[in-house]
């Protein structure tokens, strides 16, 4: 589903070149979930914007659902986000001007969607996460886990090949953080790719596989457990 | 079409749409109606005198010191002017179209006076007048040059012949049989229309009946002359500097106004259309300021609503919109809160001119300026937003994961 092979990352300025990712491999297969964790600025981000064709990358390749995407141009890349890809963001990222019901919306109508496949789509999707009955409601009237079901909403709506989510309980207390982590792994379970990223230990550990990220390459947290408790130490 | 949305999110943002809409709206209700004002303004500029206006030199002439008979002076002047080489003709009048001054009088069809007659402008002239002013006579003859009367200055001027403009005769003889009726210009003395030329107007530019004139073969026994003067084609400059010294060589006892002595017909124009040019100016200077204005303030708008919305549009981005949908999106939002400008400017429009039909007695504004206007506005409105959503469509998908 989604493969990288000797991937990079490289920041260049004037004075100085700075890889945020070096030889990053990582293959998830169709219907896995993947946890992608690591200490803060080790790459784990740029990966997740990466593998969501939010940014492009400075060498190696990226297979996406078996199309090498190196090549492809702005409006491909656009729709392979809006038709494959389902993003659940840290921040939740709604739009605060829009409604729950038009929020889920987005997508769909970049997708060119008819109103009547919408509207199916956006109840559907709502139902799933439990807010059928807010979908007059605005961002700011609803709760963060409110909102983060939203946004999982919205990520559902498109019926993507993948989801990518970042951080998906990090700005949630955890009674709500457990809630979202109970609907992603249901949605794993229905048969859903999942990678997340995330510092939570405990997270992770509900995922199907770990990948451990540091200094921008990729370390299998099975095959080399002082890296485990290394980055359990330095976030705890 | 992404209009719904975009209202929704318009809904959340009231003061920014609404100062913006009634911007344009007021711009288009000033614009249209300053425009139309222009527009008439220009056509009052242009409008044509019925004369050929090329090659023509106005002379204003004050004789200095007090003869008894100013006449033969008059005369004389005249056979000085038509002797300068390069002059083709060339006759003393009271006045001439555009001069804004000159003489008028009711006509009447009967003889005992009533003022209840066609007004027309006077202007004294003789057998080269036509020739001179250009104009074209439709009916009946010129003058000869033994038909010229001399007028005192206390007299009323009725000579036997007079020569009017078709305007006038059709409204005193509607069957088209003006030619050769007698009219009274003064009561109980009758004068016959020997001719009648296709147009000519009155010294006034602001006069209601402007093609109402009458041309009497009279020389006025007065110390202000004005002679009028044809050059043939392409000698107008020579001649023009001949005049002062022709005119001074035969007598130097008088003055020929330093600005207004010796004119060319352009320069008489322009002198009497300076107030409508300088209001068409005005006019126009405020529509480029207050479309500048709004230009300004949707482009300030909409580079503040795209920097606040970065964010936003990263999200976008990252959930599938293209460049396109974005530049689409800034622009189809300018577009409804141009429209909503627009529905309420063209009510404005209306009402402002019917108010200024009202008290001013201004016509009343065409539609087509109001089309034209709402035009202009949205086209600016599109003009201005394109560059804030072109700078919008370049936001990179990544905005979405950064931290506001």
């Amino acid at each position: 589903m989604l493969k990288m092979t000797h991937l990079a990352k490289v920041y260049r300025t004037e004075v100085v070149e700075t890889y945020a990712l070096r030889d990053f491999n990582i293959d998830v297969k169709e219907g896995e979930f993947v946890a992608v964790t690591g200490p803060s600025g080790s790459g784990k981000t740029t990966f997740l914007t990466i593998a969501g064709l939010l940014e492009t990358f400075t060498g190696g390749h990226y297979h996406l659902d078996g199309v090498e995407v190196s090549q492809l141009d702005d409006n491909a890349r656009s729709r392979i986000r809006n038709e494959k890809i389902g993003f659940i963001f840290q921040a939740f990222n709604l739009i605060p001007d829009l409604n729950v019901f038009d929020n889920v919306e987005v997508p769909l109508r970049y997708r060119g969607m008819k109103a009547a496949e919408r509207k199916q789509r956006i109840m559907d999707a709502l139902e799933r996460v439990g807010l059928a009955s807010r979908a007059k409601h605005y961002p700011a009237e609803l709760s963060g886990g409110q909102q983060q079901r939203v946004a999982i909403a919205r990520a559902l709506a498109g019926s993507p090949r993948l989801l990518l989510a970042d951080e998906p309980t990090g700005n949630l207390d955890t009674q709500m953080a457990r809630g979202v982590m109970e609907l992603l792994e249901e949605i794993h379970r229905e048969g859903a790719t999942i990678v997340m990223v995330t510092h939570d230990p405990e997270l992770a550990a509900r995922a199907q596989r770990n990948v451990h990220v540091i200094d921008g390459q990729v370390v299998d947290l099975a095959e080399e457990p002082r890296f485990h408790a290394h980055a359990h130490l330095a976030n705890s | 079409m992404q209009i719904k949305p975009i209202l929704a999110a318009l809904r959340r943002h009231k003061a920014g749409t609404i100062l913006i809409a009634l911007q344009i709206a007021l711009t288009l209700a000033i614009v249209c109606n300053a425009l139309f004002i222009v527009h008439e303004r220009v056509d009052r500029v242009n409008r044509p005198t019925g004369m050929d206006e090329s090659n023509v030199i106005a002379v204003q002439n004050r004789y200095v010191g007090s003869p008894p008979n100013f006449v033969p002076l008059v005369k004389t002047d005249v056979q000085a002017l038509r002797s300068i080489p390069g002059v083709e003709s060339a006759y003393a009048t009271n006045s001439y179209p555009l001069r804004q001054g000159g003489w008028s009088t009711g006509i009447q069809t009967k003889p005992d006076g009533t003022k209840d007659g066609v007004p027309t402008a006077l202007y004294f002239g003789d057998e080269q007048t036509l020739k001179t002013l250009g104009v074209r006579l439709i009916a009946g003859r010129n003058f000869n040059a033994g038909e010229v009367v001399t007028v005192q200055p206390q007299q009323t001027p009725s000579p036997p012949q007079v020569i009017v403009t078709k305007a006038i005769v059709d409204k005193l003889f509607p069957n088209g049989d003006g030619l050769g009726k007698t009219i009274y210009l003064s009561k109980g003395k009758p004068s016959t229309i020997i001719g009648v030329v296709e147009k000519l107007t009155v010294p006034w530019t602001d006069f209601d009946h402007l093609d109402n004139v009458t041309i009497m073969p009279v020389i006025f026994n007065s110390g202000y002359q004005h002679f009028l003067v044809r050059t043939r084609p392409g000698e107008q400059d020579a001649v023009f500097k001949a005049i002062p010294k022709t005119l001074y060589g035969v007598n130097r006892m008088r003055v020929l106004p330093e600005k207004y002595g010796v004119r060319t017909y352009d320069m008489v124009r322009s002198r009497a259309y300076e107030a409508d040019r300088g209001m068409a100016i005005l006019m126009s200077v405020v529509c480029g300021v207050l479309l500048a204005i709004t230009a300004a303030g949707i482009v300030g708008l909409s580079s503040f609503w795209v920097g606040q919305r970065r964010k936003q549009i990263g999200v976008r981005r990252a959930l599938g919109a293209r460049r396109s949908d974005i530049l689409s999106y800034f622009m189809t939002e300018n577009f409804l809160i141009a429209l909503a400008g627009v529905v309420l400017g063209v009510v404005l429009a209306v009402g402002l001119s019917q108010w200024m039909f009202t008290h001013f007695e201004m016509k009343r504004l065409s539609f087509t300026y109001v089309l034209v206007g709402v035009v202009v506005l949205l086209g600016l409105g599109q003009a201005a937003v394109f560059a804030p959503a072109l700078r919008a469509s370049k936001v990179s998908p990544v905005e979405a994961t950064r931290s506001v």
